[in-house]
Formats: structure tokens, C-alpha cells, sequence
């Protein structure tokens, strides 16, 4: 009888702790009242040290208002808001990519922020027209971005001269690329020992390269409704058939598939190292790579196309943003904090801080975009950055995609049929 | 009758008088035990009651509506699902590759440090080592030796030879990293052998040499049984511990190439934390639960069953 008893008070324990979680109240242990929790993401000290020391102080100055700012590391920044949300603890402002945007609007956890952008003035929303979009879900803004992003190709000018190609006219077309790559790659006993031009082909990096070179063979990802796949297309097998013939067959010009070289050190950057003639890089790298080693002559060159397409395309434009959390007790408070992080002035401030593209179309005439030829190559083609898919379980699809690209470029299936088969199970995610 | 009427009530008391002091001593007992038991019942017992629970619902931490029942449709769906049953393979290989060489391995290394030489402290600390040290800071350690311009090219490149992919290879990937994981287990291993070993009487040795038999013989008839009990106990441990490889996989290969590396342990990480379905990943849990329980019980009965 007592263990019967003992049964049930385990289950009813269990239960109580269990299946009452994520109600909709928010216990918010929150500062008290004109004070704000904010979670930035990343751990780059430069950019801690600029908003702790520099813009939060000046900020709480102005406004007399309390800012509890907290880091949080990238990889575990959705675990610790997942868990805050489920517990009622979730700070009132948080950071984080357009990606994963509609799966915070899909469970309700999202302040809209359209009706205060309206109240911008008109030239700041011409002023940030680049960057709001890629915030957006089903046409309602939820995402500030502080800053844009992008990759671009950089490449070794010296490497470029020595192989018989003129540095200060890059190759405009993706076919191009690889006529120069063959010129550049170096092979001993068969294999490649020099890369002429390496495309991202980690899993999330071979998604962005596919998405590029898609955009710029004319296709789309998903339809514009966000309700159908759209990869499965011509131009989809002829984005992944050029991506593949990069690492596969006798014409490849790349080596180490599926290693993550963009988030390197820059002492290990394979151009740096010298193991790659071309690679693709964020704009924060470039400028890395630059200071540290000034000697290479590393440039960058615009987003090609391909033949008879129009326009080149790369995956970017929003870069990380910060949200208001919809059970925030400081909704006021909280975007007056952001307005104040996109601001001309703290914009430009912060983006310089960081190597970051600016979020504002205004800053390219700041003294940072015209003293950077790197950040001027970047902000000339923002125009060529379309951001992937705000759509509900993104990280998923994304997945999904990066798995049967794999499949691809390791010549298990061929280009078609590893479109199909993502698509299959894309449409699934699509469709609830 | 005075005797016994008078007897009767000391008897009693005498009686009553330790049951009370024994049930003072035993609440006593329970108090001692009580900081351990809370801790084991609400930091243990309860978290895995509480994933049994939600393998039984549909749950994500950002929806608000909290955990929705779908009864045993999450294990439905695992038994249908291909990944899962290529990560259940994955695990398995792990663990058939990694366990009988460190085992082996292990063994040899004790029987060498229970030999008296100079240095034999020093010997065992340093085969210990590795043990001590954080698994994820020994796979970061180890990714830069598989890398491109790492320390096992380098080796390859004094030796004139090309330059392999040690991590990046669909061949390659699992093997790398349980040479990994074999150098890291060797240690906890060798010393637990160790013990087993200096537990085994030197008479049994002695009446082995006077019956004539050769080390070999010794080994097979002294050694071996006399380390059953420690061997079981290893390999079982090691079953419950490598079949839930994780830190390496995610700093090594993050499951890639092809899927190649990713154990089910890898899967559920991947389920609950990047898709936020913690239904789906508890299931996934207790069926690896049941596996591990299944395989370390029939390593048990398999080597315990001898002696």
C-alpha cells in the first residue's frame, strides 16, 4: 500500500514538474522598473568591451535607465533562450540572426515591431531600407538589424600575377572563376595541394554557397509565399552541378571538402597559409586577414554571375538583430534602447567597432566605409545579398538541404536527384 | 510467581527500551542518508522521470502551450526513421571499435605497471593523465593533430607522404575518432585493471609455478579468472560510457562526413537543442537507455558467466 502511495506521489511529482512547464506566464526575474535585461550574441571581446564600456554607460546616462547587458556564446544561444523562455526568465531585448526570427514569431514569443519603425522618421527608414526586410516575417517587422552581412570572394593579388591573370580585373562570372581556379590550383601525385578557389562546404556554409550560387543562376530557394520549395529546379541542378565540379572530378579546383575554414584563425586562413588562391570570407575576416598580413595583397572581388543570368547574388543583407521578448514588462524601455543601438551615430559606431558591414545606407560616406577598401567592396554590392528564407523550422530546412548537398558533392548521388530528394523533405517541414 | 510478576515488566521494558533506542537509531540512520537521497531523488531520479514523461509528449521550450501527450507516436516514428537507425549503427561500431583494443590495450599496460622498475609511479600518472583531462580539451587538442597542417601530416610529410583527411573522409572519420577515444580511456582503464590484477593472491601464482605451469598458462588459468570480476566491471562501464559519445564527436566532426560520426547521443542533441523537439529526443534517449542496458547486461552475462 505505502509503495502504491509512494507511486503516485513520484508521478504527481513528476507530472507537476513536467507538463506544466512553458505557460504562457512569464515570471520575469527582470530588473525593477527603467531597467532592461538585454543577451547580446557572441563572445568577440572588442565588440563586449564597445557596448559595455562605451555605448550602455552612455546610454543609461541619457535615459537614467538601468541596462544588465549579458554575452552569450553563438552555438549556445538558442539553448539558453529556449530554456529562459520555458522557465519565464527571458531577458527584454535579445539578439540574434534573421534565421531563426519565425520560429520565435511561429511560438508567439515576439514583440512586433512595425508600428514603432513607422514612427522613425522617414529618412531613417530610407536610411536602414537595406537592412529592415531581412527582419521581417509575413511582412511585419520583428528583427532590428544592427548591422549587414555578407561574404565575398578575397583573393591573393600576388597569386593572381604569378599564375598569369591580372589582379585588378577578377573574373565577373562564376565561369570565369573556375577558369582562373584551374589556373591557380596546384596538384602533386594527383592530389590538390593548393586550392584555386575554395567554396564554404561545411554544412552550414555548403547551404549559403548552394543559396549563392543559385540566386545567381536565377532560381529561388522558397517561393516567395514561403510555402514551396523551389531549389528543385534548373537552375537549382545548375548551382549545385558548378558547386560540385568545384571539389569533384579532373577539373577541381578544390580540396578539404567540408571543412569549416571561414571560422578559422586568421594565422590558419588558408590564405594566409598559403593552402588557397581564393576563398570566401566575411567582411570582419577580410579586414583581419588584411592588418595581419598586409603583404598578401588580399582583395576582394564583386559577386559573379553566371553566364546570360543578370545578377550576381550572395547570401547576406540583415545581419544580427536585436528583439523585444512579447512578455517584457519594459516594452518602452526596451525599444528605446534599441532605437538607440540603430541610431546613426551608435550605428556607425558599433558596425565600425566590429568590421561590420553598416546597417545604414548613410554610412558609406563615414570616414570608417571610405578608409576601408574591404568595407567599401562589401557596401558597393550589398545590393547583390539576399538573406535566406524567414520561415517557420529554417534551421531545420537548412539542414535538410546541407545533408543531401553532401550527398551531392561527394558523388553518391548525382545533382537532380539530391534536389529531389531535400525537396521531399523540405516540403514536409514547409507543410507543418 | 513474585519473581516472574516482577520479571515480566523488566523483560517488557527491557524489550521496548532497545526497540526505541533502535528506531531513534534508524531515524537517525535516515537523517545521514537524507541530504544524499534528496539529491539523488531530485537531481537523478527525477530528470529521467521527467524525460520519460516527455518522450511520451510533443514538446517544444518556446511554445507556450507547454508539453502536448501523443502517446507512444514519438517511438512510433524513431522505429521508422532511417537516421536513427544509421546513428544506432554508428554507436554501435563506436563502441565495437573503441572497447576491445582499449580493453587489450589496457590490459597489457596494467600487467606492465604491476611490475616493480624504476619510474613505474611515474609510468602509471602518465598513462593516467589523459584521463583527468576534460574530454572536449582533448578533442580540440586532437582536431588540430587530424588537421590540415596538424601533427600526424606533419609525421606523414617527414615521411615524405601525402598529407591525409583524417576527419573529412566517410573511411576515416569514426576510426579517427576512436583512436581518439581509445588514447583517452586508456588510463581509467589501465588503473582499474591494475587493481583487479594486485588483488589476485601470490600463492595462486606460486602453486601455479609448482604445478609447472609457464607464464602463459599462468595467465590463462591465475590471471584471467582471478580478473573476471574487474574485467566485467570494465567492460560494462566502458559499454555505458562510449555508447554515449558525444563531447568528441562534436568537437571532431560535428557528426559529418555523411553521417558518418553521428551516434545517437549526437542525434538527440541535434533534436533538442537545434530543433527544439524534446519529445522526440527523450524517446530517443530512453530507446539508447534500453540498448546500453541491454549490451552491458549481456557483457556481464558474457564475462561473468565463466567464473
Amino acid at each position: 500500500m505505502k509503495s502504491r502511495y509512494g507511486l503516485w506521489a513520484g508521478l504527481a511529482l513528476v507530472a507537476g514538474c513536467g507538463l506544466s512547464g512553458g505557460g504562457p506566464a512569464q515570471d520575469t526575474a527582470k530588473p525593477a522598473d527603467n531597467a532592461i535585461a538585454v543577451w547580446f550574441p557572441g563572445t568577440n571581446q572588442t565588440e563586449i568591451d564597445l557596448v559595455t564600456k562605451t555605448i550602455v554607460p552612455r546610454f543609461e546616462k541619457e535615459t537614467g535607465a538601468k541596462v544588465k547587458v549579458t554575452f552569450l556564446d553563438w552555438p549556445d544561444l538558442s539553448t539558453k533562450l529556449n530554456a529562459a523562455f520555458a522557465a519565464g526568465t527571458a531577458p527584454d531585448v535579445f539578439g540574434h540572426g534573421p534565421a531563426a526570427v519565425a520560429d520565435f514569431v511561429t511560438n508567439d514569443r515576439l514583440e512586433p515591431l512595425t508600428a514603432d519603425v513607422a514612427r522613425l522618421s522617414a529618412q531613417d527608414r530610407e536610411d536602414l531600407a537595406n537592412a529592415l526586410p531581412g527582419g521581417q516575417v509575413g511582412g511585419t517587422q520583428y528583427l532590428m538589424p544592427l548591422s549587414m552581412q555578407g561574404n565575398l570572394i578575397a583573393y591573393r593579388a600576388g597569386d593572381f600575377t604569378k599564375a598569369g591573370l591580372d589582379p585588378a580585373k577578377p573574373p565577373a562570372t562564376w565561369e570565369a572563376v573556375k577558369e582562373a581556379a584551374k589556373k591557380l590550383t596546384k596538384r602533386a601525385g594527383g592530389k590538390i595541394t593548393h586550392a584555386g578557389l575554395l567554396l564554404p562546404s561545411h554544412p552550414i556554409g555548403r547551404q549559403q554557397t548552394f543559396a549563392g550560387l543559385l540566386g545567381s543562376a536565377g532560381g529561388e530557394q522558397i517561393s516567395a509565399d514561403g510555402k514551396n520549395v523551389a531549389f528543385d529546379s534548373p537552375a537549382g541542378i545548375k548551382a549545385l552541378d558548378y558547386f560540385v565540379s568545384v571539389y569533384q572530378g579532373p577539373d577541381a579546383v578544390a580540396n578539404q571538402l567540408g571543412v569549416n575554414y571561414q571560422d578559422m584563425p586568421i594565422a590558419q586562413q588558408p590564405l594566409v597559409t598559403g593552402d588557397a588562391s581564393m576563398t570566401v570570407l566575411a567582411p570582419q575576416m577580410v579586414q583581419q586577414v588584411v592588418k595581419a598580413s598586409p603583404d598578401l595583397d588580399v582583395r576582394v572581388m564583386p559577386v559573379p554571375t553566371f553566364e546570360g543570368t543578370a545578377q550576381g547574388v550572395a547570401v547576406g543583407g540583415a545581419g544580427p538583430g536585436l528583439m523585444i521578448n512579447k512578455d517584457s514588462r519594459q516594452k518602452d524601455l526596451a525599444w528605446k534602447f534599441i532605437s538607440y543601438m540603430i541610431s546613426p551615430a551608435t550605428s556607425l559606431e558599433y558596425t565600425q567597432g566590429i568590421g561590420a558591414i553598416p546597417a545604414r545606407v548613410s554610412a558609406s560616406d563615414s570616414l570608417y566605409v571610405k578608409s576601408s577598401p574591404v568595407i567599401q567592396a562589401f557596401v558597393a554590392q550589398a545590393a547583390h545579398f539576399r538573406p535566406n528564407p524567414n520561415v517557420p523550422g529554417w534551421t531545420q530546412i537548412r539542414d535538410i538541404m546541407a545533408k543531401h548537398l553532401e550527398q551531392a558533392l561527394n558523388k553518391k548521388v548525382d545533382s537532380a536527384q539530391a534536389l529531389r530528394e531535400a525537396a521531399a523533405e523540405v516540403k514536409k517541414i514547409l507543410n507543418g | 510467581m513474585a519473581t516472574l510478576t516482577e520479571a515480566r515488566p523488566r523483560d517488557a521494558r527491557a524489550h521496548r527500551a532497545p526497540a526505541r533506542g533502535g528506531r531513534s537509531r534508524r531515524w537517525v540512520g535516515v537523517l545521514f542518508v537524507l541530504p544524499a537521497a534528496l539529491y539523488l531523488i531530485i537531481f537523478q531520479l527525477v530528470p529521467v522521470l521527467y524525460g520519460l514523461a516527455l518522450s511520451f509528449t510533443r514538446y517544444s521550450p518556446l511554445s507556450r502551450s507547454g508539453p502536448q501527450p501523443v502517446g507512444t507516436d514519438n517511438y512510433a516514428r524513431l522505429l521508422a526513421d532511417p537516421e536513427f537507425g544509421q546513428a544506432l549503427m554508428v554507436t554501435g561500431k563506436y563502441v565495437l571499435i573503441v572497447l576491445p583494443i582499449t580493453v587489450a590495450i589496457a590490459l597489457g599496460l596494467a600487467l606492465l605497471a604491476k611490475q616493480s622498475f624504476r619510474g613505474v609511479g611515474l609510468f602509471r600518472s602518465a598513462l593516467y593523465v589523459p584521463h583527468i583531462v576534460s574530454l572536449t580539451a582533448v578533442s580540440m587538442v586532437w582536431l588540430w593533430m587530424y588537421s590540415q597542417h596538424g601533427l600526424f601530416n606533419e609525421i606523414l610529410a617527414l615521411l615524405g607522404r601525402p598529407g591525409q583527411s583524417w576527419l573529412l573522409e566517410e573511411g576515416s572519420a569514426l576510426n579517427a575518432a576512436s583512436a581518439m577515444r581509445i588514447w583517452k580511456a586508456l588510463g581509467a582503464n589501465m588503473v582499474l585493471l591494475l587493481a583487479g590484477l594486485q588483488s589476485i593472491p601470490s600463492v595462486l601464482y606460486e602453486a601455479a609455478r609448482v604445478d609447472g605451469a609457464g607464464r602463459r598458462a599462468a595467465f590463462r588459468h591465475v590471471t584471467l579468472p582471478g580478473l573476471r570480476p574487474m574485467l566485467t566491471y570494465v567492460i560494462a562501464m566502458d559499454i555505458v560510457f562510449l555508447a554515449q559519445g558525444f563531447a568528441e564527436i562534436f568537437v571532431l566532426t560535428r557528426g559529418g562526413p555523411l553521417g558518418s560520426t553521428t551516434t545517437v547521443n549526437y542525434l538527440i542533441y541535434t533534436e533538442a537543442f537545434q530543433y527544439n523537439r524534446f519529445g522526440s529526443a527523450s524517446a530517443m534517449a530512453f530507446v539508447l537507455f534500453a540498448v546500453i542496458i541491454a549490451f552491458a547486461f549481456l557483457a556481464v552475462r558474457g564475462v561473468g558467466r565463466r567464473s
